[in-house]
């Protein structure tokens, strides 16, 4: 039988190095590859044979982009690899590329997207419609740092991606917890918000001093949903559930208390005129406001945020991070995906497990200062001290105190609803009945 | 007026066009050198060279100028584009600016009248229809497709110059080396060509210009994927804030459009108008 | 082969280039926003039902009349400082030659950068708010005018002026130049202060020559996505970013909407060159210089 399937992989290779029929061989590799018939080998000799893998990344982080072609590029030209990097300003603009392509009929090994850092309602879009290449994640080598036991909660978040399940088509290479920090400056440590309510107390005495980014950009969206959590009788654990497990009317009864906090909100915010808030569009104009000392405060995902862009000197020099909301704040992991028309197949597995390497991840931490995508516990000693040595300090809070109070994303099926419904209720205080808002944002 | 009077008085108009229009550079330009430079200081409280052995990360001009910022390639990607679609609309309109000048014919005010037209599309209304006619023809993301997208903008400007070229070429010449005997190959060698060079080479920088100021019709039809000057700096400022890397970025896109203006100006001018 | 023949063959390869770009663009837009949008899924051709969807959103008839307040406010700021600047322009006459140079340097650079520097000047955070501050006039950045991200502020308008009024001065000074038989000429008519002869002789010279430039601009600051973009204020926006807000949801439905939302801006822009043609007759003659973008 072990010969039988050597033979069949060896084909498949020599197929593939004849470079004919090429959608047929790489559907071959696929098929091989998903039912772990090749040798790792194999992988890397094909991948050396494609020469590149296409990598769709949302660009706006300086730090990521000079890793990515400083450290990782050459680390994969070693492997015969040339990384291509596409820097994109939304993520979406990579899934609708794949999702273009696949609709104009280009097979695997036709498309120009190989791997894209997705999570969520992207990857949530990407396995609706099919574009994904399949499970891939489990089988390669460095899959043994991440915990897969789906007995085990710590591995929660290596299974599920928004709640939806991964099924190893996507695979974990970057932690994060949103984070908010708050300028010393301007508001003292007695004053620190913990809860919503200690927020909006806050902002009725200093109106105009925080603001969040505008969904659906994903740093407000994840605001809104700790909003959610908070402020929902059930918490967190009321939107772990799909989207077709609720009626518009259960639905709205859940969300009605967050999003009817944060509409009250709006005219207490920076920029706010005429009780409309003027939103910031992303994280760089976020932290503008933040250290012009406009605000006293801003969320976003970073745990060592403060740190990293401190090292820049784009944080306020007495810039401490807080523990808010108590209980709420979103952890999660996001991962790089592979698609079903993807060019370089084997070339992208290499690179997808060269990036959860220790080496890949520990150059990471201290480089970019994103938090580890694998699981500590399941590496041996030495590296754990390794990636420990290279974690970047926190300021006012201790790692054990953000580990005590996170709570997972919503269902990536949720996020659309509660993108539209924010943009109807709270952004352009829409007249409409709630429970209508949510039923039209539910309809298909 | 005397002029010897007017020299000495202070030239307010001189005045008013330094404050307005050369001032904004300065603090695009200190930006560009802060490291930190927080409210409500008037100038950076740290500067980019005094830091920049202390962290192992490119900062500011480094950056920039490091392979990582993708600068070079974009300002490439630029140059590339911004040749290819004018040479490709000085083909086109060469022909067709000769018999516009030199010839009348019916609906001659309606072929005008077109090339006004695209002046008046705005650039989102292309660049959404463009973007999805592109798709599936496996255009959109290309240099083929952005290069296409950009004729629209660009072929207007080109015939106006060329047909301004034309009309000050007069036939003076041409018909006296006719007389003298000259094949009509000859005529265009050693008359036409060189009295028309100066003129097309102004327009051609004119359209370089236009091309490679483009930002929205780019970003659509290129998907995001070609880079380019102005996509890379709305990709550093789209937000609405600008850290010392946008504010270089923001100096490097004036840098086409101030050599240009350095250097033909003058010749540009003598073939803007159009009558 | 006849000489007209000849001609026509020369024009064509332009022609059937710019037709078929530019009938075809407008066409494949109409087409797409009453229903016709397979790429995305979508073939409900033809339907209003996305036009429907446009006066339904929240606000829509806020964002048309921002989007028409800061086309008009800054095209009529630009036509009037551009007028003021060309006659400085005249009367400069051989002075400073290279001021000529000097007040074209905003055509030449994309808006982009107009943009960076209204940011870094007129922010809340920015130079003129620490100005403001080192006087004692403000005591935190919240004190400064709303110049940027707020409604009907003067942030966008800066940068179209910023970039238009070169635009127009150049268009009107090439008019005024043509008046005269030389610089000097013109000058002295211009420095005769017969206002009377302005009213009569100038302007009625001027106007049908800078038609055509106003027309571009204003048709430019309508379908403008950069400033209003980065500089507005938020909901309710401007028509072409409410297009690009629907263009870049989730749901592709609201892909047709956005191109519904830029077709109601070509018919606002039809409506004006047919007012703009019977006041001039020469709208699309060219003068002026082309340096629109």
């Amino acid at each position: 039988m072990f010969t039988l399937v050597r033979l069949t992989s060896i084909l498949a290779l020599s197929a593939v190095t004849t470079g004919l029929f090429a959608a047929q061989d790489k559907l071959a590799f696929r098929d091989a590859f998903l039912q772990d018939q090749l040798a790792w080998s194999e992988v890397t000799e094909t991948a050396r044979q494609e020469g590149a893998v296409d990598f769709y990344y949302w660009g706006g982080d300086d730090r990521l982009n000079v890793w990515l072609e400083r450290t990782i590029a050459p680390k994969m030209a070693e492997m015969g690899v040339t990384l291509v990097p596409h820097r994109i300003t939304a993520t979406r603009d990579a899934v609708d590329l794949v999702l273009a392509e696949a609709r104009s009929g280009k097979a695997l090994g036709e498309g120009s997207v190989d791997v894209i850092w997705v999570n969520g309602e992207n990857f949530y879009t990407l396995a609706q419609h099919d574009l994904l290449y399949g499970s891939f994640a489990p089988l390669l080598p460095n899959a043994s740092a991440f915990e897969w036991d789906a007995n085990d909660p710590r591995g929660l978040l290596n299974l599920f991606d928004f709640g939806f399940p991964t099924e190893g088509r996507e695979m974990p290479w970057s932690g994060e917890q949103y984070v908010c920090a708050v300028n010393r400056d301007l508001m003292p440590v007695d004053a620190t918000p913990h809860t919503f309510a200690d927020l909006e107390r806050w902002l009725t005495e200093h109106p105009g001093t925080f603001t969040y980014v505008k969904p659906p950009h994903y740093l407000g969206n994840t605001f809104v949903q700790e909003a959610l959590y908070a402020l929902s009788p059930l918490g967190a654990s009321g939107f772990q559930q799909p989207l077709a497990s609720f009626t518009p009317e259960s639905l709205a009864r859940l969300m009605a208390p967050g999003m009817d906090y944060l509409r009250r909100l709006s005219p207490l915010l920076a920029n706010a005129r005429n009780d409309l808030a003027r939103y910031p569009e992303n994280d760089s104009a976020l932290m503008t406001l933040f250290q012009n000392s406009q605000t006293a405060m801003e969320c976003q995902f970073g745990l060592y945020h403060v740190a990293t862009k401190g090292a820049l000197g784009q944080m306020p020099p007495r810039t401490e991070e807080i523990i808010f909301p108590v209980n709420n704040m979103i952890k999660n992991k996001n991962y790089l995906v592979l698609t079903s028309n993807a060019p370089h197949p084997a070339a992208a597995l290499t690179f997808i497990n060269y990036m959860s390497s220790v080496e890949a991840q520990a150059s990471k931490l201290s480089e970019v200062g994103y938090p580890l995508g694998v699981d500590l516990w399941t590496l041996s000693a030495q590296d754990q001290q390794v990636l420990m040595a290279a974690m970047p300090a926190h300021f006012g809070v201790t790692q054990t105190e953000l580990d005590a109070n996170i709570a997972p994303d919503i269902h990536a099926s949720l996020v659309t609803v509660l993108e539209t419904v924010w943009l109807k209720y709270v952004e352009q205080h829409s007249d409409r009945p709630f429970e209508d808002l949510v039923r039209d944002a539910m309809a298909p | 007026m005397d002029a010897k009077r007017a020299n000495r008085r202070p030239n307010f108009l001189l005045i008013a066009l330094y404050v307005l229009i050369v001032a904004p550079v300065v603090p695009v330009i200190i930006q560009s050198l802060a490291f930190q430079w927080h409210w409500p200081d008037l100038l950076p409280s740290v500067w980019w060279w005094s830091v920049r052995g202390d962290v192992a990360f490119p900062l500011a001009w480094d950056y920039l100028l490091s392979p990582y910022s993708h600068v070079f390639s974009a300002a490439g990607n630029t140059l590339f584009i911004s040749i290819s679609v004018t040479l490709l609309a000085l083909v086109l309109c060469l022909p067709a600016a000769k018999v516009l000048v030199s010839h009348d014919f019916q609906w001659k005010q309606q072929v005008l009248a077109l090339f006004t037209l695209p002046l008046i599309l705005p650039e989102m209304t292309l660049g959404l229809a463009f973007l999805a006619i592109f798709i599936p023809m496996g255009l959109a993301g290309t240099y083929t497709g952005i290069i296409i997208a950009h004729l629209i903008p660009v072929l207007p400007y080109m015939m106006r110059v060329l047909v301004s070229v034309y009309k000050n070429l007069g036939h003076d010449y041409e018909e006296q080396a006719r007389l003298l005997g000259a094949s009509s190959w000859q005529v265009m060698r050693h008359i036409t060509i060189p009295m028309l060079l100066p003129g097309i080479l102004a327009g051609c920088l004119f359209t370089l210009l236009v091309s490679s100021n483009i930002f929205l019709l780019t970003f659509l039809v290129g998907q995001g994927s070609v880079e380019t000057l102005p996509t890379l700096l709305f990709a550093k400022m789209g937000g609405g804030s600008l850290d010392a890397t946008g504010a270089g970025l923001t100096l490097i896109a004036m840098v086409p459009g101030v050599l240009l203006l350095l250097t033909t100006e003058r010749r540009i001018r003598d073939y803007q108008r159009m009558d | 082969m006849n000489r007209t023949t000849r001609q026509w063959l020369a024009l064509l390869p332009v022609l059937s280039v710019m037709l078929l770009l530019i009938l075809g663009i407008s066409l494949y837009a109409v087409a797409q926003s009453l229903g016709y949008a397979p790429i995305y899924g979508i073939d409900a051709f033809p339907t209003l039902h996305y036009y429907d969807l446009l006066w339904q959103q929240t606000g829509f008839w806020q964002s048309m009349g921002l989007t028409l307040y800061y086309a008009v406010i800054a095209t009529v700021l630009a036509l009037i400082l551009g007028f003021f600047l060309a006659l400085a322009l005249v009367k400069q006459g051989r002075n400073h030659a290279w001021i000529h140079t000097l007040y074209k340097f905003p055509l030449m650079v994309p808006y982009l950068v107009a943009i960076a520097m209204v940011i870094l000047i007129f922010g809340q955070g920015g130079l003129l708010a620490r100005l403001s501050f080192a006087l004692g006039w403000i005591d935190s950045p919240a004190g400064f005018a709303d110049v940027l991200y707020s409604h009907y502020g003067w942030g966008i308008i800066i940068v179209y002026l910023w970039k238009q009024v070169p635009f127009m001065a150049l268009s009107i000074y090439v008019v005024l130049m043509g008046m005269g038989n030389d610089t000097d000429e013109a000058a002295l008519l211009l420095g005769a202060r017969r206002w009377q002869r302005w009213l009569y002789v100038v302007l009625p010279q001027v106007i049908p020559g800078i038609t055509s430039a106003t027309l571009i601009c204003f048709a430019f600051n309508l379908g403008a996505f950069e400033a209003p973009f980065i500089l507005g204020g938020g909901f309710p926006d401007t028509l072409p970013v409410m297009a690009w807000r629907l263009f870049t949801d989730s749901d592709y439905n609201n892909r047709l909407t956005g191109m519904a939302a830029m077709v109601v801006i070509g018919l606002v822009l039809l409506l004006l060159i047919a007012i703009a043609g019977r006041l001039s007759r020469r709208v699309f003659q060219w003068q002026g210089a082309g340096h629109g973008r």
